[in-house]
C-alpha cells in the first residue's frame, strides 16, 4: 500500500493520461466512424468500397500491432507524430471501425418502411439519415457504442508499448523500480474498473433517457393498431 | 431474402436520375483519385525510405520462417477456439441471469459482468499469473491465457445477448402470453431464437476480438502469432515488415472468419424465411 | 401444427450461433503449440551477433556436476528428476538470448549460461533440455518466488531491492551501459555529459533507466519502449537523440545497421545475476559453484568470445566473482 501512497501524484498523472487518450481517441472515433458508416450506405461506390475495406482492416488488426506500425512504420511513409498522438491515432482508427459497424447495424434495425416513407415525403439521402433513420437507430446503438467507449479505455493500456506514461506504463515502471507487483496492479485494476463503471453508468443514463420516448411511440402505435382493428 | 440488406441501404436514396448519375460519377472519380493518390504517396515514401527493398521482405517467403509463424498461428487459433466454445454459452447464461426476476441471481451476475467488462484483460491475465499462485493455485500456461479470455469475453457477449433480448419487439412477449406460454417458455421458444439472430453480427465481432485478445499470450509466454513475430524481429531486425506481415495474417484470418459467419448467417436467414413461408 | 414446422428453423439459429466457434476449432490443430519449432538448417550467420559453430562447441564442452554435488542440493535433485530446467527470461534479446526462427535454437550469452547450467545438472545432452518461459520485468520475481521457473537468467541486474525478495546467483557478467547515436551525431555526443538536454530512449524493462537517472543530468526526456528494434527505429527517426543500454546489445545494432554508432566507453558496471527462490537456499551455493566451475575451466571466456566478444572488440574480461553482491 505504501508504494501507492508514495507515488500517488505520479500515478494520478498516469490516470489523467489514460483519460486524455481515451477521450481523444473515442471522440475522434465517433466522428470518423459515423462518417465511415455514412460512406458505407452512400450511393458513391468508391466511398462504399473504401469504408468496407477500412472496416475489414482496422477491426481485424490487433491494437498492439497497429500502435507499433503507427509509431515506427508511419514515419517511413512520411508521417511522424508525437507518441501521444500515435496512441490517439491507433485508438481512433481501431475504434472507428467498430463505431462504423455499430452505426450500420443500427441503421439496419430501422424498418425499411420508415426510410421509404421519409423518401416519399421528399427527403434526400442526408435528410433520411439525419431526421428519420439515425435518431431511431441511436436507441439500439447506445449499448454497443458504450462498449466501444469501454474498449477504447481498456485499449489505451496498450499505449504503454509506445512510451506513453499512462496508468499501465507507470504501473509497469514502478513495479520494476520497487518489485511491489501486486498492490500496484490492484491499484491499476481499480482505476480501470471505476472508469469503465462510470462510462457504463453514463451509458445507462442515456439509454434510459432515450427509452421513454420510444415507449410512448410504441403505445401510440398500438392504439392506432387497435383503432384499425 | 439475401438481397434484403442491400435493399435496406439502397432505400436510403432515390434511384438517381441522369443529373444525379453524373454527379455520382464525378464524386466517384474524384474520391477514387484521392484514395489512390494517398496510397501511392505512402508507398512512394516507403520506397524512398528503403522499406520496400526485397531483402527486407524475402525472409517471409522462406518456408522455415513461415513455419515458425505458423506455429504461432496454430497457438492463436487454438486459444481463440477453446475460449469461444466456453465463453459464448457462458455469456448467454450470464445474460439470462442478469434479466432474471430472482433478485440475488440478477445482482450477482450483474456484478460479475460489470467487473469483467471493466478491467483490461491484461490485468486478469496478471491475476492468474501472479496472484493466484500465491495461494497455491497453478494453471498451465495455455489456461492462464484462455481462462481470462473466457471471463472477459463472456461478460461482453452477455451484454450483447442482453441487448438482443431487449431488442425483440414487446409484441412478441404479449403474443406469447396470449397463446398461454409461461415466462420461461416465452423466453426459450419465442424471444431467444429471435434475439440470437439479431445479435449474430455482434457475436462475430466478439469472436474477432477474442482472436485479437489472444495476443496477450506473450505475458504468460504462450506461443501465439504476435509473440512469434516479436521473436522474429529479434532475428531479422525488420520491425516494420514483421509487424506488417503478422498484422496481415490477423486481418486475413479475421476477415475469413467474418465471411464464414456471414455465410452461415445468410443461410440461416434463408432457411428461417423458407420455414415461415411454408407455415403461411 | 404450423408451430412445429417453424420451430426447427429457430432452434437452428441458436445451435448455429453456439457452433460458430467450433468452425474455428476445426481450423486449429489439436496438438499443443508451445513446443519450440524444430526445423533443421540453421544459418551460421544470424542477426544475433553469435558465432553459432563456436557457440555449439563451447556448450558441448561444458562441465558436468558430480552426482554427489547434485545429491547435496535438493534444488538440483528436483531438476534432475524433472528432466528439464525451466528458465525464465526472453528469447528476443540480441547478443544475450535470441531464438533463431529457422533452427529453433536459442543462442547468446545468457542462453549459453542457461544451457551450460542445464548440462551441468542433467549431464551430457542436458543443454537441449531447457524449457524457455518468458518472463517480463513485472513477472520475474513472482515467477521465481512461486516456483513457475527454476531460475531467471535474463540480463537481470542485482539490486538491493530485488535481493529482499529473491536470491541471486553470481554475478556472472558485468554489463557496461553505453550510448548509441545516429552516425552523423557521433562527433557531437561522446559521453553521458553530452546527454544533458537530449531526448533519450531505452528499453522499458532495462537497467538503462537507472543508468540514466544516476549519470545523466537533466535529459530533455526519457522514453521507454518495448524492445530493442523499436528503440533503434526511434533513434533513426529522430524521436530520440541517443539510445542508452547494455554495450553488447548496442554494438550488435551498429554491426547490423551502419546508420547507428556506439560512442565512448561504458559508463556503468551493472552486475547480472541468476534469480533464484529464497525457498531453496541450497540453490544459491549450487549455482555459485557452477559459475565457479565454468570460470575456472575457461568455458566462461570461450562463451564470451562466441557471443559478446563477437560485437565488443578486445579480449574477454576477467569474469566477476560469484557471491560478490552489491550492498
Amino acid at each position: 500500500m505504501q508504494v501507492i501512497l508514495d507515488n500517488l501524484p505520479l500515478l494520478l498523472r498516469g490516470v489523467g493520461m489514460t483519460l486524455a487518450l481515451t477521450l481523444c481517441g473515442y471522440g475522434l472515433a465517433l466522428l470518423l466512424g459515423t462518417a465511415l458508416a455514412v460512406c458505407r450506405v452512400s450511393p458513391i461506390p468508391p466511398l462504399r468500397g473504401f469504408a468496407t475495406v477500412y472496416v475489414e482492416i482496422f477491426r481485424n488488426i490487433p491494437l498492439l500491432s497497429l500502435l507499433i506500425l503507427i509509431a515506427f512504420g508511419l514515419p517511413d511513409a512520411g508521417l511522424l507524430l508525437p507518441y501521444f498522438w500515435c496512441g490517439v491515432a491507433g485508438l481512433t482508427l481501431s475504434s472507428a471501425a467498430f463505431v462504423c459497424e455499430n452505426v450500420r447495424s443500427g441503421i439496419n434495425t430501422v424498418p425499411v418502411g420508415h426510410a421509404e416513407a421519409a423518401r416519399s415525403i421528399g427527403l434526400g439521402f442526408f435528410g433520411v439519415l439525419r431526421f428519420v433513420v439515425l435518431p431511431q437507430a441511436f436507441r439500439t446503438m447506445v449499448q454497443p457504442l458504450v462498449n466501444v467507449f469501454i474498449g477504447t479505455l481498456l485499449g489505451s493500456s496498450l499505449c504503454a508499448a509506445i512510451s506513453i506514461s499512462e496508468t499501465t506504463q507507470l504501473t509497469q515502471r514502478l513495479t520494476g523500480e520497487t518489485a511491489e507487483a501486486i498492490p500496484l496492479f490492484l491499484f491499476a485494476g481499480a482505476v480501470y474498473l471505476v472508469l469503465s463503471l462510470g462510462i457504463a453508468y453514463g451509458g445507462r443514463r442515456i439509454e434510459r433517457a432515450v427509452a421513454p420516448g420510444a415507449r410512448r411511440l410504441r403505445t401510440t402505435d398500438r392504439l392506432r393498431g387497435a383503432a384499425q382493428a | 431474402m439475401s438481397t434484403r440488406s442491400a435493399a435496406a441501404t439502397q432505400v436510403l436514396f432515390d434511384a438517381p436520375g441522369p443529373k444525379g448519375r453524373r454527379r455520382i460519377l464525378l464524386i466517384s472519380i474524384l474520391s477514387s483519385l484521392a484514395i489512390l493518390a494517398l496510397l501511392a504517396l505512402g508507398l512512394w515514401q516507403f520506397h524512398v525510405n528503403g522499406q520496400l527493398e526485397a531483402r527486407k521482405w524475402l525472409p517471409y517467403l522462406r518456408w522455415d520462417y513461415i513455419a515458425f509463424l505458423g506455429q504461432g498461428l496454430r497457438g492463436t487459433l487454438l486459444a481463440t477456439a477453446v475460449a469461444a466454445v466456453f465463453a459464448f454459452p457462458l455469456g448467454l447464461l450470464l445474460a439470462l441471469g442478469r434479466i432474471s426476476r430472482v433478485r440475488a441471481v440478477s445482482w450477482i451476475t450483474t456484478a460479475w459482468i460489470e467487473f469483467f467488462r471493466g478491467i483490461p484483460m491484461l490485468l486478469v491475465v496478471y491475476a492468474f499469473l501472479l496472484a493466484l499462485p500465491v495461494y497455491g493455485i497453478f494453471f498451465p500456461r495455455f489456461w492462464m491465457l484462455v481462462i481470462p479470455m473466457i471471463l472477459v469475453s463472456s461478460a461482453t457477449t452477455a451484454e450483447v445477448f442482453r441487448a438482443g433480448i431487449g431488442a425483440v419487439d414487446r409484441g412478441q412477449h404479449e403474443a406469447a402470453a396470449v397463446i398461454g406460454l409461461s415466462g420461461t417458455q416465452t423466453m426459450f421458444s419465442v424471444i431467444l431464437p429471435q434475439a440470437v439472430r439479431l445479435v449474430l453480427p455482434s457475436l462475430i465481432l466478439a469472436l474477432v476480438s477474442l482472436l485479437k485478445d489472444s495476443t496477450l499470450g506473450f505475458v504468460v509466454s504462450y506461443n501465439e502469432l504476435q509473440f512469434q513475430g516479436k521473436n522474429m524481429v529479434g532475428q531479422t531486425r525488420f520491425l516494420v515488415q514483421t509487424y506488417l506481415v503478422v498484422s496481415g495474417i490477423y486481418i486475413v484470418i479475421n476477415f475469413l472468419l467474418t465471411r464464414l459467419a456471414n455465410l452461415l448467417d445468410r443461410r440461416m436467414r434463408r432457411r428461417a424465411a423458407e420455414g415461415s413461408a411454408r407455415t403461411r | 401444427m404450423s408451430r412445429t414446422t417453424f420451430r426447427p428453423g429457430r432452434r437452428a439459429v441458436v445451435a448455429a450461433a453456439a457452433a460458430l466457434p467450433i468452425g474455428a476449432a476445426l481450423a486449429a490443430c489439436s496438438s499443443d503449440s508451445s513446443d519450440a519449432p524444430s526445423l533443421g538448417g540453421g544459418d551460421a550467420s544470424d542477426g544475433g551477433g553469435t558465432d553459432t559453430a563456436a557457440y555449439d562447441a563451447v556448450i558441448a564442452g561444458g562441465p558436468v556436476a558430480a552426482d554427489t554435488d547434485i545429491a547435496a542440493s535438493a534444488w538440483a535433485t528436483a531438476i534432475k528428476e524433472a528432466g528439464s530446467l525451466k528458465r525464465g527470461g526472453t528469447t528476443a534479446n540480441q547478443v544475450f538470448s535470441l531464438i533463431n526462427p529457422a533452427s529453433g535454437q536459442v543462442t547468446g550469452f545468457d542462453a549459453g549460461i542457461t544451457q551450460l547450467l542445464a548440462r551441468y545438472i542433467l549431464g551430457d545432452g542436458g543443454e537441449e533440455k531447457v524449457e524457455y518461459l518468458d518472463t517480463t520485468v513485472e513477472t520475474r520475481e513472482t515467477m521465481v518466488e512461486n516456483g513457475t521457473v527454476d531460475c531467471v537468467i535474463a540480463t537481470y541486474s542485482i539490486t538491493p531491492a530485488r535481493l529482499e525478495k529473491i536470491n541471486f546467483g553470481g554475478p556472472y557478467y558485468l554489463s557496461g551501459t553505453a550510448i548509441q547515436v545516429r552516425t552523423e551525431d557521433a562527433s557531437s555526443i561522446t559521453g553521458p555529459a553530452d546527454l544533458t538536454g537530449k531526448k533519450l530512449v531505452t528499453q522499458a524493462n532495462s537497467t538503462g533507466i537507472q543508468a540514466i537517472t544516476d549519470n545523466v543530468k537533466d535529459p530533455a526526456s526519457v522514453d521507454t519502449l518495448a524492445d530493442n528494434e523499436s528503440c533503434v527505429a526511434a533513434l533513426k527517426q529522430g524521436r530520440a537523440d541517443a539510445y542508452v543500454l547494455d554495450q553488447g546489445v548496442l554494438l550488435g545494432n551498429s554491426k547490423a545497421d551502419p546508420e547507428v554508432t556506439v560512442v565512448g566507453e561504458p559508463f556503468t558496471q551493472d552486475p547480472y545475476g541468476i534469480g533464484l527462490s529464497k525457498q531453496h537456499e541450497d540453490a544459491l551455493d549450487f549455482v555459485n559453484a557452477f559459475l565457479g566451475a565454468i570460470e575456472e575451466d575457461g568455458t566462461w571466456k570461450k562463451l564470451y568470445d562466441a557471443t559478446v566478444g563477437q560485437v565488443i572488440e578486445g579480449d574477454a574480461p576477467e569474469p566477476p566473482t560469484p557471491g560478490d553482491l552489491p550492498a
